[in-house]
């Protein structure tokens, strides 16, 4: 179990748990991060990942990705 | 018989492309997610409606992900929905990425309305090598499920004939979803106890919100205080047997759902290999690459329409157009007809000068357009935001906030509207605040002015400017972000990556013609009305005690009215009075700064004595006080017509003036400061103004490095509406 952040490039990993405020995890849930989806990381920028979720490329903030909790 | 449809969708799932080719309209369709933040209602085509004699009215909202609001895109889409109940949804659908959009399917199908399904992008599943059983879809959603094209116009008639069809039926969708027992259990429960009353089909939707603990549902339904206690221990037994909040059961439930019908209806040829996209997003948004790939770009875009093929089209309006073709031709065809001399001197002197000036500046302006149209639509614009949202952070705001300052490039008021995507009210207004402070087209022609009047047009007077309004923004953020309204962290970014593709030429040509006409528009309205009202009060004036036309332009009523107010840009280093009047026409149009300079230093002594406009605009200002002038003019105060949107977005007029106001002390400031340093370092002069300039970046300095005061660790995102 680790944050998104750290999840290695290219490899699909399952969402085990969403941390942090009800909003926020709506939000996320609303855009395809739910638990025991997957989601692969495919580019990094100083922390902010893109990654592809439910077959779409969403951009998160560093902040949202330490939120993520995968395996 | 009237039918009145709703267009509802994911964020670039292709809305506005159908919307525009179902009514024929033109709205501009950007690949970024939240082109559209207004609604937008147009009527359908007869054309299309294969000789039904309905007449059918088709409303496009902006795109949304779900309908638990959470930006205010959202909530205009979700309260149109709810309180005008249209007739009949279409709820468009990207083929090519079917999870995520059939997850706002289940909901809106719960809604108790007529629902079509427009598969959309089907030339992009096919090409893929995918196959998509539409019927079985349509079996396992509970509502018709129709493909097309909509860039194509491929199955857009269907499309029509069905939701015309349901519509005047009135046949609800009927949800095949299911949630897992002790959810319909609770949800049973919650009909039974709140919704009693309502129409049936209708109860559903109302149901899973209130499951959800939907605040503004339970509002708009008045559930008393007792009946909420209630229901509330019911959810409160689920929420435990399920081990989750009530709001992730429905979530996750949800999305099993999808995968399911996803799984059953689309077969699905590769996997796992790099699309195109990707292979673009590992070099435009590399670590390493990114800004450089980015700087490249926009440094390309206006060098190109500023100082290549833009200045030599407009050098050609400005030079022989407007200086050796039109102005000897109207003036010796006045002469010759015999034309009065105040009407006479009205027309070439006030109106063709004015507007002349203006309209000088066309080319440039179409070829930004251009290039900003291309950009918006290919689908650099959303990578431009993820680069830039790390930089913006330390600023005070996120990336989503450089959306708008990269629209606002060619227009302030489009600029300001599209903050509206930003979701925390905080950022938001500050984004309003300080989009302005990026040079908009309009204030080109002053750059291009004083660039050619008194630099030479040194290649590195228009970048500049570019450079002052960031470091404007930059500066802002930082000080407003340590006050106590804008204190906290700005809401984290999330945001949809839309595929690239290749922007169709329609589509730009469209957006550049449309932002260009509305401009040569206001040159022919506003623009045209300050001249001739610049001309009036500048040729006008009371000499010996008599009104009447003066001699010289500064007997003119405006020199007077100019002269009395120079003396608070003297510190600046432009305390004439045609400098002072052309900043305060600049609020009418910025374009008018050039326009009443083109009738103060007068493109009617071209005629005389072949002097040109720039040499007189060079003769009455030094290189520092034209550009502080400059300096001043990017920052101050913007046009009406965009503080009206920073008003509209504001909703507040006390926000409105703090936004005005702090732009204008701002840019008064910072040109005081350029303009003092400037006469000390180049000039050695050194005076009081030189002494305030030191004070006031003293101050400056201490507002960005103090230490921030309030917290700035609170992290929230739901819009406060």
């Amino acid at each position: 179990m680790m944050p998104l952040v750290f999840a290695d490039k290219g490899a699909a990993v399952k969402i085990k748990r969403i941390n942090g405020a009800p909003d926020i995890r709506r939000h996320l849930g609303n855009l395809g991060f739910v638990e025991d989806g997957d989601v692969t990381v495919v580019s990094e920028n100083n922390g902010n990942l893109i990654v592809n979720v439910k077959e779409t490329r969403v951009a998160i903030s560093r902040e949202m990705a330490t939120r993520i909790v995968v395996e | 018989m009237r039918i009145r449809m709703a267009l509802a969708g994911n964020p670039n799932s292709g809305k506005t492309t159908l919307f525009n080719a179902l009514t024929g309209s033109n709205q501009f369709v950007g690949n970024w997610p939240g082109v559209t933040v207004e609604k937008k209602t147009g009527k359908i085509k007869s054309s299309i409606k294969k000789g039904k004699d309905v007449e059918a009215e088709l409303t496009d909202l902006p795109g949304i992900y779900s309908l638990s609001p959470y930006t205010l895109e959202e909530v205009v889409a979700r309260n149109f929905i709810l309180d005008e109940k249209p007739d009949v949804i279409i709820n468009i659908i990207d083929g090519s990425n079917l999870e995520r959009n059939l997850y706002l399917t289940t909901q809106l199908t719960e809604l108790g309305l007529p629902v079509v399904v427009a598969v959309n992008m089907m030339d992009v599943v096919r090409k893929n090598g995918d196959t998509l059983d539409t019927a079985k879809l349509s079996e396992e959603l509970g509502c018709r499920c129709i493909e097309i094209s909509a860039l194509k116009g491929d199955g857009i008639e269907d499309v029509v004939e069905a939701a015309i069809e349901e519509g005047s039926a009135g046949n609800p969708a009927v949800p095949k979803h299911e949630f897992s027992g002790s959810v319909e259990h609770t949800i049973a429960h919650i009909e039974e106890a709140v919704l009693h009353d309502f129409p049936e089909a209708s109860q559903r939707f109302y149901a899973v919100k209130l499951f959800e603990k939907d605040e503004d549902i339970r509002k708009k339904l008045n559930v008393d205080e007792a009946t909420w206690n209630h229901i509330s221990g019911d959810i409160a037994a689920c929420e435990k047997e399920m081990d989750d909040d009530a709001e992730s059961i429905i979530t996750n439930e949800r999305y099993i759902f999808v995968a399911g019908v996803a799984g059953a209806c689309l077969t699905k040829k590769g996997k796992g290999q790099l699309t195109t996209t990707d292979k673009i997003d590992r070099v435009v948004t590399n670590r390493w690459l990114a800004l450089p790939i980015f700087a490249v770009i926009m440094f390309l875009v206006y060098y190109i329409s500023v100082t290549t093929i833009g200045t030599i089209v407009t050098d050609w309006t400005n030079d022989v157009l407007f200086g050796d073709i039109i102005p000897p031709a109207v003036d010796g065809w006045l002469t010759d007809i015999g034309c009065v001399e105040w009407l006479h001197s009205l027309i070439v002197d006030g109106i063709i000068a004015g507007v002349g000036a203006v309209l000088g500046f066309v080319p440039q302006m179409l070829v930004l357009f251009l290039m900003l149209a291309f950009l918006e639509s290919c689908g650099y614009m959303a990578r431009v935001a993820f680069i830039m949202d790390r930089i913006f952070r330390r600023f005070g705001l996120s990336g989503k906030s450089f959306i708008p300052m990269l629209i606002g490039s060619g227009c302030g008021v489009p600029g300001v509207m599209a903050s509206r995507t930003i979701e925390s009210e905080r950022d938001r207004r500050m984004t309003v605040m300080t989009t302005t402070f990026v040079p908009c087209g309009a204030k080109l022609p002053i750059i291009a002015l004083i660039a050619g009047a008194l630099f030479h047009g040194a290649w590195w007077v228009a970048p500049s400017c570019y450079f002052v309004g960031v470091a404007a923004i930059v500066i802002s953020g930082i000080i407003l972000k340590k006050t106590k309204m804008f204190s906290g962290d700005p809401a984290p970014f999330v945001m949809e990556l839309p595929a690239y593709h290749l922007p169709t030429l329609g589509n730009v040509l469209r957006s550049m013609w449309e932002r260009g006409w509305s401009f040569i528009k206001k040159a022919g309205t506003i623009i045209l009305l300050s001249t001739i009202f610049i001309w009036f009060v500048s040729n006008y004036g009371f000499v010996d005690g008599h009104f009447g036309r003066v001699e010289d332009l500064s007997d003119g009523l405006l020199a007077s009215i100019g002269s009395a107010i120079a003396w608070i840009f003297i510190p600046l280093g432009f305390g004439t009075w045609k400098a002072a009047v052309a900043a305060i026409t600049g609020l009418v149009a910025k374009e008018n700064v050039v326009g009443t300079f083109g009738i103060l230093y007068g493109f009617a002594e071209v005629a005389e004595d072949g002097q040109e406009i720039w040499t007189n605009v060079a003769a009455d200002f030094a290189t520092s006080g034209a550009y502080a002038f400059l300096v001043f003019n990017l920052l101050c105060a913007p046009c009406f017509a965009a503080i009206g949107a920073i008003k509209r977005e504001m909703n507040s007029a006390k926000w409105t003036w703090f936004a005005i106001g702090y732009q204008t002390i701002f840019a008064y400031c910072i040109s005081l400061i350029v303009y003092q340093l400037w006469e000390l370092f180049a000039f050695g002069n050194f005076g009081v103004g030189t002494v305030v300039a030191f004070i006031l970046l003293a101050v400056f300095i201490y507002l960005l490095f103090r230490k921030p005061k309030y917290d700035n660790s609170r992290l929230t995102i739901a819009p406060e509406v």
